[in-house]
């Protein structure tokens, strides 16, 4: 029976990020506010007694300063032992006088310590927790969880199975929304559960040598259109986050688009065997009394309480199971397997648009395929290459955790560009008589479907309602598929003339892939990438130098580019006598192109594969 | 003139909502307003709440509820 898994996750934050931002405005900071750690408990009593009530069991994540607290203690006791709850411990909430006076220091991000810092941390608030309560947690997590940081956790806390450990694309965007002052850049990982590479986080463990010992969960679960395009705090699974996006009537105080939401994310079992996960993880800071922003406290503290209550009716329809994040990890690694994808299909339920995706997880790759642009390929993560990625201060990379892109459609262009250049994108052009036209500009819908070959491996394949090309004297009516092969690291594209207006005719058709590589909005430097284009022993090559040169080679077995700053090969290939490329790009167009061209009659079929390896 | 403290609930400029900016306003109390930090926005509580109003000509389908997640 398909049923939607649920982690509810509350932690008793003694000081609540925003809280003593917001609510203290006006006053000296004093962490060790009296009212404002008597606050932080009531918020905490309140959230338990909502999902209680609708007899949901919840995972109570202790942070390093509710440790300190006999109340906080003593509940979190109680209610393991009356509802069942799990008594958990979160590396977020740091913040209190006991870690300041210890640490010196306002940092809060454990993956922004230094790597000497985190294992003190570490030893620290598990040596505590084990203090207060004679047992090791088997949960953790953070905002985000660095593959180092769990590597660390894994080794001198065995027992730890579970954690929270990045945030959906949470990078850039969510910077931007917070004036540039939310470090919080993450972007490119997996939206659902999935067990981390011990290599990096976000890549998923091919196998059991990779595998980090732990079940990652997302912190939360957001909209897989609108967290893409704008704030994800605005769009997921967090009622008060709803609010904060203003999507509800402030007359009547209702938000569908909460329950949509959910329902969406429940919808995703058809595309992975059965199951479907949502989390939820409401910070303190987001009921406390004054109110946030412009909703009040009582629109808040309704927003939980209906958020809670929702999750108890679809569990007692049979509908919902809910799990603490120690059963999750268990249930999780019985159900899955290490190659075994999550695939969402994914429509608008927002803007009204109904625009449509696709996004694809395994442990080779991350894609987002864009129906609302022909199938396109909008969003591209390497996996394959595992890339070590340390962060935090000491490293490379003290905030920026972000798993590198090849092709991002918001931070690179996309199909439209201003006046010059290209942007990053997976898409082909159909030409005939000097006109072109871009598939990213045949809107269109898919659907989904699987494959098990005869060794039993499974292809999740995308078919796409046929689109019609106008040209001058001749319509072209075009179908696409995208195939992904299981443990493959490969997309295959195929196109299929299905029909033409006049069936003796012939157009080209060109199979393109634009890309670069970063993990920002700017450009990164890409000198040092190799182009080729291989046929047999024979190769073009070209070193990126931006000089916008190109080379073709008909009957290419191979178009590459290798790129060592973030290890990667990325090649296309194709089974057919077509022409490949290779272009560079140039200053301000600092991207590489790599395609294959071939002219194609009505009932032809050309496909394409985009490989993705690991470079050393 | 005395410094500006923040309003009975705490809004936000809604002209830099509209492009995806989270920015508490302020509210003076001599000229009756609130005003952005950022951008040059300024108004009364009428005017945000009118404003908020208004930022919800994204969501088309806010209020809708959803059965069908697929185009099958």
């Amino acid at each position: 029976m398909e049923q939607l898994v649920l982690n509810l996750i509350h932690r008793p934050e003694m000081v609540p990020e925003y809280a003593e931002k917001v609510t203290g405005h006006g006053k000296t900071e004093d962490i060790g506010r009296k009212a404002l750690l008597t606050e932080s408990l009531d918020i905490f009593k309140t959230q338990q007694e909502a999902a209680h009530k609708n007899g949901l069991k919840v995972t109570i994540q202790m942070t390093y300063a509710s440790l300190f607290n006999d109340e906080a203690v003593a509940l979190a006791k109680e209610h393991h032992e009356k509802y069942g709850d799990e008594i958990a411990l979160s590396l977020l909430g740091l913040p209190c006088r006991e870690f300041r006076e210890k640490y010196h220091t306002k940092d809060f991000c454990i993956w922004m310590f230094s790597m000497e810092d985190k294992k003190e941390i570490v030893n620290d608030v598990f040596e505590k927790f084990h203090e207060r309560f004679g047992f090791y947690p088997e949960s953790t997590g953070s905002y985000y969880m660095d593959a180092e940081l769990t590597n660390y956790i894994k080794e001198k806390y065995p027992m730890v199975k579970c954690a929270v450990a990045t945030c959906w694309e949470e990078g850039p965007k969510a910077y931007h929304t917070c004036n540039n002052s939310w470090y919080t850049l993450f972007d490119g990982g997996p939206w659902a559960p999935w067990i981390p590479s011990k290599q990096n986080t976000h890549a998923p463990a091919a196998n059991e040598a990779e595998d980090s010992g732990i079940v990652a969960i997302p912190h939360l679960s957001r909209d897989l259109i609108a967290c893409y395009d704008g704030n994800g705090s605005n769009f997921g699974t967090h009622p008060q986050n709803v609010l904060r996006g203003m999507i509800y009537d402030s007359k009547t105080w209702e938000y569908p688009y909460l329950y949509n939401l959910i329902d969406q994310y429940r919808a995703l079992a058809k595309y992975n065997n059965g199951y479907a996960y949502n989390m939820m993880f409401v910070g303190p800071g987001w009921m406390n009394k004054m109110g946030r922003w412009e909703a009040p406290y009582e629109l808040l503290k309704k927003s939980y309480e209906d958020g809670c209550a929702y999750y108890g009716q679809l569990k007692k329809e049979g509908k919902l199971l809910d799990l603490t994040m120690a059963e999750f990890a268990d249930y999780y690694r019985e159900k899955k397997h290490y190659t075994e994808p999550e695939c969402a299909l994914w429509r608008d339920i927002l803007y009204g648009s109904d625009k449509q995706v696709f996004w694809y997880c395994d442990p080779f790759l991350r894609a987002c395929v864009n129906m609302d642009q022909g199938g396109a390929i909008v969003d591209l993560r390497p996996y394959a290459a595992k890339l070590k990625w340390e962060v935090g201060i000491g490293t490379k990379h003290v905030q920026d955790a972000s798993y590198p892109f090849l092709i991002q459609e918001k931070y690179r262009a996309g199909y439209f560009t201003h006046y010059a250049g290209e942007g990053t994108v997976r898409s082909a052009k159909v030409c005939y008589n000097g006109e072109e036209v871009d598939l990213c500009l045949c809107r269109t819908k898919a659907h989904f479907s699987e494959e098990t070959s005869a060794d039993g491996k499974v292809t999740r394949i995308l078919t796409l309602d046929p689109v019609e090309i106008e040209f001058d004297g001749l319509t072209v009516t075009l179908q696409t598929k995208e195939y992904f092969a299981e443990g493959s690291g490969s997309i295959k594209i195929e196109r299929t003339i299905l029909k033409m207006s006049d069936p003796g005719a012939k157009v080209e058709i060109n199979e393109y892939m634009v890309a670069c590589y970063g993990t920002t909005e700017y450009p990164e430097d890409m000198t040092g990438i190799t182009l080729t284009c291989q046929k047999g022993e024979s190769a073009e090559r070209i070193s990126y130098e931006y000089k916008c040169r190109e080379a073709a080679l008909t009957g290419a077995d191979e178009v590459s580019a290798v790129i060592p700053a973030i290890e990667t090969k990325v090649s296309l290939t194709s089974d057919s006598e077509a022409e490949g490329y290779i272009r560079e790009g140039y200053a301000f167009s600092p991207i590489f192109t790599l395609g294959y061209q071939k002219t194609m009659s009505e009932r032809e079929v050309f496909a394409t594969w985009l490989n993705l390896e690991k470079a050393n | 003139m005395a410094q500006s403290g923040k309003g009975k609930l705490n809004y936000r400029c809604p002209s830099c909502f509209l492009r995806d900016l989270d920015i508490d306003m302020f509210y003076d109390k001599d000229k009756k307003e609130y005003y952005c930090l950022r951008c040059q926005y300024t108004g009364t509580e009428e005017d945000i709440l009118k404003k908020n109003e208004m930022i919800r000509f994204r969501y088309r389908a806010m209020m809708d509820r959803f059965e069908k997640f697929d185009f099958d």
